[in-house]
């Protein structure tokens, strides 16, 4: 084994960890909120990458200007569709919130993807690089897409760590986490936050969306794979906690990556790539059952 | 004594003439009016996790094919209707689209399909039933080689795909290669085929599987990087949307196309109308197969498809489309010779099938050595052509191989040269 293969390898993973963790961080907060997993967050954050792709397409907007009007678009069209479809879940005449939750989310899912193919069309797009060319250090090549998105990804994560913990929203957002009965003994209008949580969740998709897109390309079911990844990293990472899906992203990214990298076996190494984030996931919860920084109230009062 | 009534025996009569005239109705059948639709099924995928960009091809070619032989006054004197079934790329839903078409829609035959493994499930529908069964798109071997009489094909298969890769990749003078097939049976199947051929021709080779939906293929690239000997071509049969980030990747991190090591897509991504707006620069010098003629030797049905295709989608057409195109018209000459939409009948007059379309001259084998070529289009066309320029269509650029059509000196364009 070289050193500099190593390096390299290493180095890939750490970018597409944070991918990972961009694209998870919404499922995250969804999560510690709604405390449902979000399954449609992989098609919000196809929907994301469409618009971004369409308004630079149409009006002509630079590609991160293009991303700011996709995370806009994407939290009004978020907060519709919570108010539509998940307003079930705050009565108590709902019984099985989690499944209720988990089969909206999924027929959602469906709906997105389905529509996708009727108005983009099924043939893959892709929207101009945000800066073209690569860069290079030592045998280390890495496009300026993938160090944007790494980049801007990491800013997003941590200004909503910075609005979570330092701002009166995001502390209502977190005590709403916390404990809903006490949130609203102190004001706190349980069932707004609610909304919130869920439009900056799909403005978080969507902003992976659009910064992902010059990458992988878009497609309507470009957000299948992401789907499993962000499951697999917010479990890892301790069900809603945004610090634990970091973590849990760059660990996913590298463990896959290293997998495919250094499996003896080449012809399977990266077919089973997949199978390894779930295997590394399957091993940590039985050392750590609630995950990297998991905390215990967990359910929907 | 009792009286007879009147209106007993009426009701007796009545229902005596009704039971006659359902059962000789029954027993005669309902003869097809003129108007009556004669209906055609399809299938394929039009929404994920299926081929939906590729299915999406074949199905307006369908509607192409059916919209002009009514205008031409339908098939039997009856009009053709084409009943699009959706099977999202899964065997099992292929089963339920093919069954819903036979048994509901009564469907007098079917075509379509991009994935093999969807294939195989509904063939299986259609053989029970008897209803004749085109293959549109797909290449496994397995189709044709179960030897149901209901099933034709007039794609090739990977037999007559794969071997041509493997004598190019030897003739090119390739020594080393890199081969990633996508895990599901079209791509196995190239696997399959392709390997004994480099092993005939004594090339070396290192064989990766990868999952349809994978998007991120960096790791596996560094890995092919870091090869020694390093590999001299990297050929993939990878048809999903994931064949597009894979080239630009294998591209971007300077592993193929180079001066070094040359690369192949098979499976039909590469000839899709999105292709060059996804890879870019990273598509020049790419070799992939077309499935239709080579444009030298179009001929005037090939012309005039390429032509209302353009008309009516404002796109060119994808080799899947003129072959779905001519499996209707195939179809459409086969039941007109039939005189008839018996499935055993029009399986008799397919098999008799002497007619010259877009992709040239049809015939099915119904031979069955090697057992794959019963029912096979022996004679389908298939090319490689290799980009010599960005934003080339497929049907401008240099056939390669095999040599007997090739339009240039070369057999490889090397990066750089």
């Amino acid at each position: 084994m070289s050193w500099d293969y190593l390096f390299v390898q290493a180095a890939n993973g750490a970018v597409v960890g944070v991918i990972y963790a961009l694209i998870a961080v919404g499922v995250t907060l969804i999560f510690s909120i709604l405390k449902i997993v979000n399954f449609a967050h992989g098609d919000l954050y196809m929907l994301g990458g469409y618009c971004a792709y369409y308004v630079i397409e149409y009006l002509g907007l630079p590609p991160l200007l293009a991303m700011v009007v996709a995370m806009g678009a994407l939290f009004v069209g978020a907060i519709v569709l919570e108010r539509l479809t998940l307003t079930p879940l705050y009565s108590d005449a709902t019984e099985r919130k989690d499944e209720y939750g988990l089969i909206v989310t999924f027929g959602l899912a469906y709906f997105l993807r389905n529509t996708a193919v009727i108005a983009f069309g099924p043939f893959p797009l892709k929207p101009p690089s945000f800066i073209p060319g690569v860069q290079r250090l030592g045998n280390l090549v890495v496009t300026n897409d993938r160090l944007v998105a790494g980049g801007v990804g990491l800013v997003l994560i941590l200004g909503l760590l910075y609005f979570m913990q330092r701002t009166i929203w995001g502390q209502a957002l977190d005590a709403v986490s916390q404990s809903r009965d006490s949130a609203a003994i102190v004001g706190i209008n349980a069932r707004r936050f609610n909304s919130f949580a869920f439009g900056i969740g799909a403005a978080l998709a969507a902003a992976a969306g659009a910064l992902v897109a010059p990458i992988f390309s878009l497609a309507p079911d470009m957000g299948v794979l992401p789907n499993i990844h962000a499951y697999v990293i917010v479990i890892l990472g301790g069900m809603g906690s945004v610090s634990g899906s970091i973590i849990a992203g760059i660990l996913l990214g590298e463990s896959e990556n290293l997998f495919t990298a250094f499996f003896p076996d080449p012809t399977r190494a990266f077919a089973y790539t997949n199978a390894f984030g779930v295997l590394v996931l399957m091993v940590f919860l039985i050392f750590r059952p609630q995950g990297l920084f998991g905390r215990r109230h967990l359910r929907m009062e | 004594m009792r009286i007879a009534r009147p209106w007993r025996v009426s009701a007796k009569l009545a229902v005596l003439i009704g039971g006659i005239v359902i059962a000789s109705s029954q027993l005669v059948g309902t003869p097809a009016k003129a108007a009556d639709p004669l209906k055609v099924g399809w299938v394929g995928p039009l929404s994920p996790p299926g081929g939906y960009a590729e299915g999406a091809l074949m199905k307006q070619a369908a509607e192409l094919a059916a919209e002009q032989l009514n205008a031409k006054g339908g098939v039997l004197g009856r009009p053709v209707q084409v009943v699009f079934a959706d099977t999202r790329g899964k065997p099992e839903e292929g089963t339920a689209a093919a069954e819903r078409l036979i048994s509901q829609e009564k469907v007098v035959a079917i075509t379509g399909e991009f994935h093999s493994s969807v294939f195989l499930a509904e063939m299986e529908v259609a053989h029970k039933a008897g209803v004749p069964i085109i293959a549109v798109d797909v290449w496994a071997l397995s189709i044709t080689a179960k030897g149901y009489p209901e099933v034709f094909r007039v794609a090739p298969n990977q037999a007559l795909i794969a071997t041509k890769y493997g004598d190019w990749i030897a003739a090119a003078g390739f020594k080393n290669v890199a081969v990633l097939f996508e895990k599901t049976d079209g791509g196995q199947s190239a696997r399959d085929v392709l390997l004994p051929v480099l092993d005939k021709h004594g090339v070396k080779y290192e064989v990766v599987g990868a999952d349809p939906n994978s998007t991120e293929f960096t790791a596996q690239i560094e890995r092919f990087k870091s090869h020694q000997p390093p590999f001299d071509f990297f050929m993939t049969a990878y048809s999903e949307a994931g064949a597009y980030p894979m080239i630009s990747q294998s591209h971007t991190l300077g592993f193929a196309p180079s001066p070094r090591t040359g690369i192949a897509n098979s499976g039909g991504p590469a000839v899709d109308p999105t292709f060059w707006k996804n890879v870019g620069e990273a598509g020049k010098y790419l070799v992939t197969e077309i499935v239709g003629l080579p444009k030298n030797a179009w001929n005037d049905k090939t012309k005039a498809f390429v032509a209302a295709y353009r008309k009516k989608y404002n796109q060119p057409p994808s080799p899947q489309a003129i072959e779905n195109y001519d499996a209707m018209l195939v179809l459409a000459d086969a039941i007109e010779r039939a005189k008839s939409t018996d499935g055993k009948a029009i399986v008799a007059a397919l098999e008799k099938t002497d007619i010259t379309l877009g992709r040239g001259r049809y015939t099915f084998s119904t031979g069955k050595d090697p057992d794959w070529a019963y029912h096979q289009f022996m004679n389908a066309p298939v090319a490689l052509v290799q980009y010599s320029k960005v934003g080339q269509e497929a049907e401008d650029a240099p056939i390669v191989w095999p040599r007997n059509i090739a339009d240039v000196k070369y057999t490889y364009l090397k990066p750089g040269q």
